[in-house]
């Protein structure tokens, strides 16, 4: 992972989150100037409201929520379905190191990058909010938005099995990322209907959203249930699954 | 007696297609045996079936006495394998991706890999990525990955692929040497038949699935040995004619084959009994055969 261009770039890609919250608080912060701007202006203000920590924090749960299943699903894509694209798949096999503990390897691999990213992109976004110099902190603004951040993230990682699922058995990236436009399309349209609450490929959004009170013990009961489910079939598929490339 | 390698009824289908059809195959320990084929026989699928990476449809296989079981189990510590193509993970350099094989071999001592690498000539490459390397380097490098913890079986998919002629005979040299020095056992499907004919103790030929011939050390000595090649217009009479004279004569096809030594060498005696029997050659030809002849006959056939 360290060599790849794969992690390097979904890490840059993520890393414009904080970026592109810290242009719009900008822009709020200074009408004036945001007036000359013109369209900018006003789409900033749709999406992030008023230039304080309370908005920049919600863009950035938000954020990290929705682009962290994309970037974390790509990552997972590749690190699982690289091994058929580069016909490397054959040297994991017939070893000493049984067949689980690589994919297990690779889970930890996949789930560290990924808290440490988010990590980062939060960090990022601290510091841009600090330099923008914006109005509003508090302690409990951040303990909340930290714990929404986390949430999400933990809950978006255990959604992942599936995508490395599909990268086994479609030998290659293009399967998994099909299955996550996918999801992201149901799930919106779960949200969309009242059932996100139900569909667990919705909830880490919800999670870190506004709507967390629809978010109930049935929710992450169902995405525990599908992480399991996702866990369970990917090692069975490493173990079983004829592996002719 | 026990067999470093053992397939019953090794069978692999895929709908209706029989990749790999009741193989029994038993190579003995410090054997080279060359196993071929040609495209599309099941070599690579028995090499597979052999290396768990594919569950057989029926039969079994055992390697170093045991059994290779579902879920991928079997005698792998002892086992090094190429098969088909090399590769690597083009963005990691030659060192790196022999030290993530060291480490899923479990070898702790880090230096086997400066020594592996020496062995195989491709030092000198040990910082290059391995996505810039040449197809015969690539194929160093696979060959260094299935030698690094010295094992005692190597089964080997086309090992020269690749190699210029240097390399070919550096690659022969060094896995006689493994088998008749070290008694490692090699099995190596081969699409070069000047090499297998070189090497191997022992031969398999898989035809459409089939293990359709097994010749042994001897016996490929004696496919190497010559013969005398008769065409005559009224072969009939040649033949009859060369037996009353004592010789035993082989008929193949529309030729006659005479492979004593006493044919050998004086063919102008031959070609005397055959002009008195009233069936004068037109062609009497001294020919050694090849492994490629005897290879082409029965996969043609």
């Amino acid at each position: 992972m360290r060599r790849s261009k794969v992690p390097l770039f979904t890490t840059l890609g993520f890393s414009m989150i904080p970026l592109m919250g810290g242009l719009f608080m900008i822009i709020l912060k200074d009408p004036e100037a945001a007036r000359s701007m013109g369209l900018i202006s006003m789409k900033a203000q749709i999406a992030a409201g008023t230039a304080e920590w309370s908005s920049l924090f919600n863009l950035l749960t938000q954020a990290i929520a929705v682009g962290g299943f994309i970037l974390f699903g790509i990552v997972t894509s590749w690190v699982f379905g690289r091994e058929f694209s580069d016909h490397t798949v054959k040297e994991l096999l017939a070893l000493p190191t049984s067949r689980e503990a690589i994919v297990a390897a690779k889970f930890v691999v996949i789930i560290v990058w990924a808290v440490t990213t988010s990590l980062f992109v939060f960090g990022f976004g601290i510091v841009v909010g600090y330099l923008v110099n914006i109005p509003g902190w508090s302690m409990e603004l951040l303990r909340a938005a930290f714990v929404n951040i986390i949430g999400s993230v933990v809950l978006t990682i255990m959604l992942l099995p599936f995508v490395a699922l599909l990268a086994g058995i479609g030998r290659g990236y293009l399967s998994p990322i099909g299955w996550m436009i996918l999801m992201v399309a149901l799930a919106q349209t779960a949200s969309f209907m009242g059932w996100g609450d139900w569909f667990p490929w919705a909830v880490p959004a919800l999670f870190a959203s506004s709507h967390k009170d629809q978010i109930g013990l049935h929710s992450y009961m169902v995405v525990i249930i599908a992480s399991l489910i996702g866990f369970a079939l990917t090692f069975n598929w490493w173990r079983n699954a004829d592996q002719t490339r | 007696m026990d067999y470093a390698i053992e397939t019953n009824n090794l069978s692999k289908f895929y709908g209706d297609v029989r990749a790999v059809d009741q193989v029994n195959l038993r190579v003995r320990y410090g054997e080279i045996y060359g196993f071929l084929g040609l495209n599309g026989a099941g070599k690579t699928t028995t090499i597979r079936a052999l290396l768990g990476m594919v569950r057989p449809s029926e039969g079994n296989a055992k390697l170093l006495d045991q059994a290779i079981g579902p879920h991928g189990r079997g005698p792998w510590p002892r086992v090094g394998h190429l098969v088909e193509s090399p590769s690597a993970y083009p963005e990691l350099t030659v060192r790196e991706n022999l030290d993530v094989a060291r480490r899923l071999h479990q070898i702790k001592d880090s230096n086997i890999v400066d020594e592996i690498m020496e062995q195989l000539a491709i030092a000198s490459y040990a910082d290059r990525k391995a996505g810039a390397l040449s197809t015969g380097n690539l194929q160093r490098l696979g060959l260094a990955r299935a030698l690094l913890h010295n094992p005692a079986l190597l089964i080997l998919d086309e090992p020269a692929n690749g190699l210029d002629p240097a390399g070919v005979v550096e690659i022969r040299e060094l896995l006689r040497t493994l088998a008749h020095e070290r008694g490692v056992t090699v099995f190596m499907s081969s699409h070069i038949l000047t090499e297998v004919d070189r090497l191997a103790t022992r031969i398999g030929i898989i035809h459409k699935g089939k293990l359709i011939e097994e010749l042994d050390a001897d016996k490929l000595e004696t496919l190497r040995s010559l013969r005398l090649e008769i065409k005559a217009r009224n072969i009939h009479d040649a033949y009859s004619g060369l037996q009353s004279a004592g010789y035993k004569p082989a008929l193949q096809d529309d030729m006659i084959l005479l492979e004593e030594p006493r044919a050998i060498e004086h063919p102008d005696d031959v070609a005397g009994v055959l002009v008195r029997a009233g069936a004068p050659p037109t062609h009497l030809v001294m020919r050694q055969q090849n492994l490629e002849e005897h290879f082409m006959r029965f996969t043609r056939s």
